[in-house]
């Protein structure tokens, strides 16, 4: 077998981007696009600083959460481990770049020129890339060079010709490039003559992207090392900060709105027929518009909108996106067949589809790798036990509005209650489980809690208490449940939008530079 | 994963000298006719240091040549007024009449004399920094060559931005127009503010990673951490402009905390003048008859002639001399009878007896234990003693070295630092040997093309130097160029680049305030422009716009619109790197980490058509001088060798018909057979032809001539180290002369001609000259700012280019102001945040971005931006130092040289409109 991986020296590696321009040749990609690209990152306090400089771009993980989420089987693996895109398959969600953990993954949605659309150069035209247009792209490990030049057979890593590019050029012999499984390889034999790491390793990854950061036994050294000597820096700082993912955008937070509410409302409403001999058709209706909605928002936030409906339910084994389009599927027309036939039999089934719909949309976020505040496994209890307070919210709204008689309005506010106190729970849940991720993420996430305590479950609840006791005052019940659902879009649009700090990067070593004081401890950017 | 070509791609294989670190061969993808990947010649691998690799830089040029904002046809102006405000309203005019006008200027200019009233060349041309324009610019200089005169001394950076005090000193001592390790050896380096790998070019980067990696240890010392400190094992945040003093300390150590055993004494002795006995007026003790210096020799006890063969030279003795004379300025003969003297060794040992560790800390801010480590690093890594054999000879191996950056290596303080480094270099014997400190070429001595070669036995044992004449019958009395580098600057010396190297910022200066008992100054009649940007890349850029504005005529050969070529006259298109034919010098030893064991000739070739009107570069010179009526004179030129190489010699003759105007294609066939004749000895003459297809030649390049030590040992000469005596005399015949001429404004600058330099307080000085000239309290100014070369940038003209600034912004800096994290914080400032930077001359505005690698009274801007023509870097918004920073005479030190710093106040500020 054969694992293509790639190798940074760390104590080699300047800086000087030439790699990154190699690559935007090689590759020819948009301006601002930079699937190969070297960080630039500082550590400790003046004056016991040290700065290094870290290349990065898709590491061709043995276990890609790319790969995993991606819902039109358009990111694969190949058996030689490298992580592809199939660009005529897919759709742009970008589910994957929320999902990469080394920010490794580009989608342009225009054509995109270095001086602009009216200035388009000659080499932009014989190069340019239509079928990269709204979809997902990132470092191919050059396998256009690869696969040709194995056929030639030459060896990758050794003939340039069969080479990526980055490593072809690198002026400092810091990238290699070659076969992990064979224990000769060039790579083989720097892996274990070298202490190394991979970047993120707890996210269990299994990166095909390794950094060398200090000779091992066995390593080339050959003037005597120096004891070490000064304090260990303390790990702060410089480099780039984790950032605001900007993929998913209120298009994204629409669909969790949209539908999360009406998930919420169908398993509310269904649960209110069987309870209470409620009638479904009116909140059938309300929540299939709903989940419509949202749908339809997420559908404009993908790059290949024709394209999507069509490749979207292409990965039911892994992909919570499409297994979230296919309860979908199912979810409206038995709703519209139990508002237009009004079987009562479908409740049950249509009760599953919807808390399925919900726990997809949840499962949807936790398998974002890439963003921290997103991937604990509460986060999908959060997005269920929300959608069904939003659920409750414009149950009760409905009902008062469209049924008022059918409706017990008291059991309606309990379950109001019971539901914005769940979601308090649920989000304590959360924020206890969320112990480590980017300080802006969490700045966020801690200036919004009072609202969502406050406003979204405080204020519902006592309304909706106050409703209890004051019956006869349907205005103070409408007001508690639009608290409760105005908290609960709240929560997700946040979340989404304003939370979504990525993972960033890090190094577990600074680099060895030469005899010095050795590598020093690594460096989490924007982290606490 | 790109798409499917019509036709197969070629790769073009040429050559990349962007900057002085090349150049670096490369090759070009070619589809469809369009130029689309530069890529590595990997043919090279075997034969270029860094494998056939070139840097970020050469990506840019795919884009450079397509950049929509090329000019791409001759343009006029018609705006007669000139100013940075004023539209110059350039239309398109045809080559004929640009070419035209401009030799009808040329002509016109001739007749008036080739010299003006005050004695000025008529036509004067600025090139770019290190030599690197002559690699683009095919046969302009045959053209220039056949002017005549021609003033070169309007700088754009040159001799302020560049090495120049180890330019200069450099040459003196060691034939090193530049300094290197030889890093492939060396185990230990100290960097005072060196930025290799930003600016060490590929060859620089690709060693210092194998040095690494076999454990070198690199400390820096420099008030920020740069690239290079990032790759070093030790950052020592120095204050600026107090290198000297460190560097003094070590000398200290050595010669105070060590036994002299632990030193290289058979080096001291025997190859520098340690050992020669100076008499009381400062000058070498000589003997009366033969005039040599005299040593004192341990076999005989006795004082002799330096070049007593079998003497054995004694460092230190009470010496007490007879009938020794001492030779001072202008021939002055000092007879002493029993003279108790000292040697230049125990001079030297007195002269750092109180420059201890720590009395550096209080001057530098780096704790004394520091110093003295590293100072006894550096000794312990010298290996005293140890040999190594190099292509069959055995020399000393001696792997340590001191390397200077920009701003160490320039201005008041350049001096001492070179000084003090060579000297350490000669105390552990590591000057010219395998592991010491290199000196990669000679640009004022001569043969430019060998270092051995330009080694002759001069006065008193020492090297031949070229010095520019002060005595009284040779003096340059009347200045030849505006810049007057050699009536100022003797070590300047007299070859080409001697203009380039004066003190370029005189010829600026002098435009408006000139100096008393000075001639008048003039404008140029007719000025070249080629690959610089003075109105960016100098200092005082403001005052530079409005003295350019004067100049009646000037020609830019330019492929955007710039700052300086706004002011141009006529602007001319040339063919863009991957357009046009040239054959260069490859290897042997070039700047810093350019030797080879290689050497030989590659070719620049066109790799696709070239855009629009833009012409080769040798159709433009050769077509200019046929309308000037220079042709013969300019083929003449070209067969001696003006572009680079002769074209007729004893061993071949490939001159060209000299009064036929030639095609780009035979000048160069020329140029190739020649070039082909000359590396096998005239026995072959492949033309233009071969080197299309092969892109290069090389022969080998012996390894043993990357050192001058073996020649030096050849023809028994000494380094001229430690002791200064011939400049001592050198200055003070300058300053007879200058003063017999009522000049008195040179005087602070004649100072420096100390056969041992002391230590000034340079950041005093600095503060001092801000204050009176400008009339300031200096503390309310209490940033130092500083610059850095940028790898992405230096040298490279292309802030236009959109690749370049995309991945440049990945190095952080490439923005805004560095400044330190907790001084920021202190002043409430931000990451991101708008600040205004105020030196007592003019005022910028950038982002902040924090770090905590720089020290907290230091401000850092990278590169040189600020453009306002330039198109797209005029809206980088990002600050440059070079406005901020005054031409001052008393910032100029006695080469001419003056340094990247000023003082300045910081504070929040508005986002610039």
């Amino acid at each position: 077998m054969t694992r293509w991986a790639m190798i940074a020296d760390l104590r080699r590696c300047v800086g000087c981007q030439t790699c990154t321009a190699a690559c935007k040749h090689a590759n020819a990609t948009s301006p601002a696009v930079q699937w190969r690209k070297v960080l630039d990152m500082e550590a400790g306090i003046f004056p016991e600083v040290e700065r290094a400089f870290v290349p990065v771009g898709c590491m061709h993980c043995a276990d890609p959460p790319c790969m995993h989420v991606c819902p039109s089987t358009a990111t694969r693996q190949r058996a030689d481990g490298i992580v592809t895109i199939d660009y005529d398959i897919c759709i742009g969600c970008a589910y994957c770049a929320v999902a990469c953990p080394y920010q490794a993954r580009y989608k342009v949605d225009a054509p995109r020129f270095a001086y602009g659309r009216a200035s388009r150069m000659a080499h932009e035209a014989v190069r340019e890339q239509p079928r990269r247009v709204g979809v997902a792209q990132k470092c191919t490990f050059c396998t256009d060079r690869i696969d040709p030049g194995l056929d030639r057979g030459l060896t990758p890593g050794i003939n340039p010709e069969a080479t990526p590019a980055c490593v072809n050029s690198c002026i400092a012999d810091a990238l290699h490039f070659g076969d992990l499984d064979d224990a000769e390889s060039n790579v083989s034999a720097l892996l274990r003559d070298n202490k190394h790491f991979r970047m993120h390793e707890e996210l269990e990854t299994e990166s095909g992207f390794y950094y060398l950061w200090e000779a091992g036994p066995n390593g080339t050294r050959r003037i005597p090392a120096y004891a070490p000597s000064g304090e260990p820096l303390r790990p702060v700082v410089g480099g780039p900060q984790p950032w605001l993912q900007r993929h998913w955008d209120w298009r994204a937070a629409a669909n969790f709105i949209c539908g999360g509410t009406g998930g919420g409302l169908l398993a509310v409403a269904t649960a209110g027929l069987v309870g209470f001999g409620t009638p479904l058709a009116p909140f059938a209706l309300t929540a299939a518009a709903f989940v419509a909605a949202g749908l339809f928002f997420v559908w404009l936030e993908t790059g290949r909108p024709l394209r999507a409906p069509f490749q979207v339910f292409r990965h039911p084994q892994t992909s919570w996106m499409t297994r979230e389009s296919m309860v979908a599927v199912m979810l409206l027309p038995t709703a519209l067949a139990a508002a237009w036939l009004g079987w009562r039999d479908l409740a049950g089934p249509l009760a599953i589809l919807a808390l399925a719909f919900l726990y997809c949309q949840g499962r949807m976020l936790t398998e974002a790798k890439a963003i921290p505040a997103w991937r604990e496994p509460m986060t999908a209890t959060l997005i269920v036990s929300t959608a069904l307070a939003e659920g409750a919210g414009v149950y009760l709204i409905a009902a008062t509005l469209l049924v008022p008689e059918d409706v017990p309005a008291p059991a309606a506010l309990a379950v109001l209650i019971l539901m914005v106190l769940a979601r308090a729970g649920a989000w304590a849940a959360y924020r206890w489980q969320l112990t480590s991720a980017p300080t802006l993420a969490l700045d966020v996430l801690g200036r919004f809690a009072p609202w969502l305590i406050l406003g979204g479950t405080a204020l519902p609840a006592a309304l909706a208490l106050a409703a209890l006791f004051l019956n006869g005052m349907p205005v103070v019940a409408l007001l508690a449940a639009l608290t409760a659902v105005l908290g609960g879009w709240a929560l997700k649009f946040v979340l989404i939008t304003r939370a979504a700090y990525n993972q960033g990067f890090a190094v577990e070593h600074m680099p060895e530079r030469g005899t010095g004081v050795g590598g020093g401890p690594g460096v989490k950017p924007g982290w606490a | 994963m790109t798409q499917e070509r019509s036709s197969p791609a070629r790769h073009v294989p040429t050559y990349c000298y962007q900057c002085v670190a090349g150049p670096d061969l490369l090759t070009v993808k070619v589809e469809d006719g369009v130029a689309t990947e530069v890529e590595p010649n990997f043919a090279a691998a075997d034969v270029h240091p860094a494998a056939g690799r070139i840097c970020v830089k050469a990506y840019g040029l795919v884009q450079k040549t397509y950049n929509p904002d090329r000019i791409v046809t001759p343009l006029r102006r018609t705006n007669p007024r000139k100013g940075r405000d004023e539209n110059p309203r350039f239309i398109p005019i045809s080559w004929d009449e640009a070419l035209d006008a401009i030799a009808a200027r040329l002509k016109e200019t001739r007749d008036r004399g080739l010299h003006d009233s005050s004695g000025y060349p008529r036509l004067a041309a600025s090139f770019g920094g290190g030599g690197t324009p002559t690699a683009y610019m095919g046969t302009f200089p045959a053209l220039l060559s056949a002017w005549g005169p021609v003033d070169f001394g309007f700088g754009s950076g040159q001799g302020v931005k560049c090495y120049h005090s180890e330019h200069l000193y450099g040459e003196f001592w060691h034939r090193a127009f530049t300094v290197c390790p030889d890093t492939p050896l060396t185990d230990y380096v100290i960097s005072f503010g060196g930025n290799v790998e930003a600016s060490g070019g590929v060859c620089g980067v690709k060693r210092y990673a194998d040095a690494r990696e076999r454990g070198i240890r690199r400390v820096q010392v420099e008030p920020h951490l740069s690239i290079t400190g990032a790759c070093s094992a030790e950052w020592v945040p120095i204050k600026p402009k107090t290198d000297p003093a460190f560097l003094y300390a070590m000398l200290h150590v050595l010669l105070h905390e060590h036994a002299r055993d632990d030193l290289d004494l058979e080096f001291i002795k025997h190859r520098t003048s340690a050992p020669y006995l100076v008499g009381r007026f400062g000058f070498y003790i000589r003997d009366a008859e033969t005039r040599k210096p005299l040593i004192w020799d341990a076999r005989t006890d006795s004082a002799v002639p330096f070049d007593t063969p079998g003497a054995e030279p004694v460092l230190e003795a009470p010496f007490l001399v007879d009938g020794g004379i001492e030779i001072g300025a202008d021939g002055h003969v000092w007879r002493h009878k029993a003279e108790r003297c000292q040697s230049a060794f125990e001079i030297l040992v007195a002269h750092v007896r109180n420059t201890t560790p720590l009395w550096a800390s209080r001057i530098c801010d780096v704790p004394a234990k520091t110093i003295r480590r590293i100072a006894n690093e550096f000794l312990h890594h010298a290996r005293v003693g140890a040999t190594i054999d190099i292509e069959g000879l055995t020399l000393p191996h001696r792997p340590v070295a001191i390397v200077l950056g920009k701003s160490v290596n320039n201005g008041w303080g350049g001096f001492d630092c070179c000084w003090a480094r060579t000297v350490l270099a000669c105390l552990v014997g590591a000057l010219e040997v395998p592991g010491g400190i290199l000196g990669t070429t000679v640009r004022l001595n001569r043969p430019a093309t060998s270092r051995q070669a330009s080694v002759r036995a001069g006065p008193d044992g020492f090297m031949a130097y070229p010095m520019n004449p002060t005595d009284k019958e040779r003096w340059v009395a009347r200045p030849e160029v505006r810049n007057a580098n050699r009536t100022l600057i003797p070590l300047v010396a007299n070859s080409p680049w001697s203009q380039a190297l004066g003190p370029t910022h005189l010829a600026w200066m002098m435009q408006d305030d000139p100096p008393e008992n000075w001639p008048e100054p003039t404008t140029p009649d007719v000025w070249f422009v080629y690959r610089t940007n003075p109105l960016i890349s100098f200092w005082d850029t403001d005052k530079i716009g409005r003295t350019i504005a004067r100049f009646p005529f000037t020609v830019c050969f330019a492929y955007t619109r710039d700052e300086t070529n706004h002011f141009a006259d006529i602007v001319l298109p040339e063919c863009t790197d991957l357009e046009s034919l040239q054959l260069i010098r490859i290897g042997g030893t070039k700047y810093f980490e350019q030797y080879w064991e290689h050497q030989g000739f590659a070719l620049r070739q066109p790799a696709v058509e070239p855009a629009a009107e833009a012409r080769d570069f040798t159709w433009i010179a050769t077509e200019l001088a046929r309308r000037s009526g220079l042709l013969r004179e300019y083929n003449e030129a070209l067969a001696k060798g003006a572009a680079g190489v002769p074209l007729k010699t004893e061993e071949y003759d490939f001159a060209l018909d000299p009064d036929t105007a030639h095609s780009v294609e035979d000048t160069w066939d020329a140029i190739c057979r020649a070039a082909s004749a000359e590396l096998t000895a005239g026995a072959e003459s492949q033309g233009l032809d071969y080197y299309r297809e092969h892109g290069y030649r090389v022969a080998p390049f012996p390894r043993l001539d990357w050192y001058l030590f073996p020649e030096l040992a050849a023809q028994g000469l000494r380094f001229e180290l430690p002791y200064q005596e011939r400049l001592h005399r050198v200055g003070k015949e300058l300053a007879n002369r200058l003063h017999e001429r009522g000049i008195s404004w040179w005087d602070a600058q004649l100072e420096e001609y100390d056969p041992l330099p002391e230590w000034k307080d340079y950041p005093g000085l600095w503060e001092r000259a801000l204050a009176e000239n400008f009339q300031v309290d200096i503390a309310e100014f209490p940033f130092w700012l500083l610059t850095a070369r940028s790898m992405q940038y230096a040298w490279g003209g292309n802030a236009d280019i959109q690749m370049i600034k995309e991945v440049a912004d990945n190095v952080v800096g490439h923005g805004g102001v560095i400044i330190n994290a907790g001084k920021a914080a202190e002043l409430g400032i931000a990451e991101g945040d708008w600040v205004e930077v105020r030196s007592p001359l003019n005022a910028t505005r950038g982002r902040a971005v924090l770090r905590q690698g720089i020290r907290p009274d230091t401000l850092l801007m990278i590169g040189q931006f600020d453009h306002w023509a330039t198109p797209m870097a005029k809206s980088f918004q990002v600050p440059s130092m070079n406005r901020l920073t005054p031409m001052l005479l008393d910032l100029t030190d006695a080469t001419g040289s003056g340094a990247d710093l000023v003082k300045v106040a910081l504070r929040r500020a508005k986002r610039p409109s």
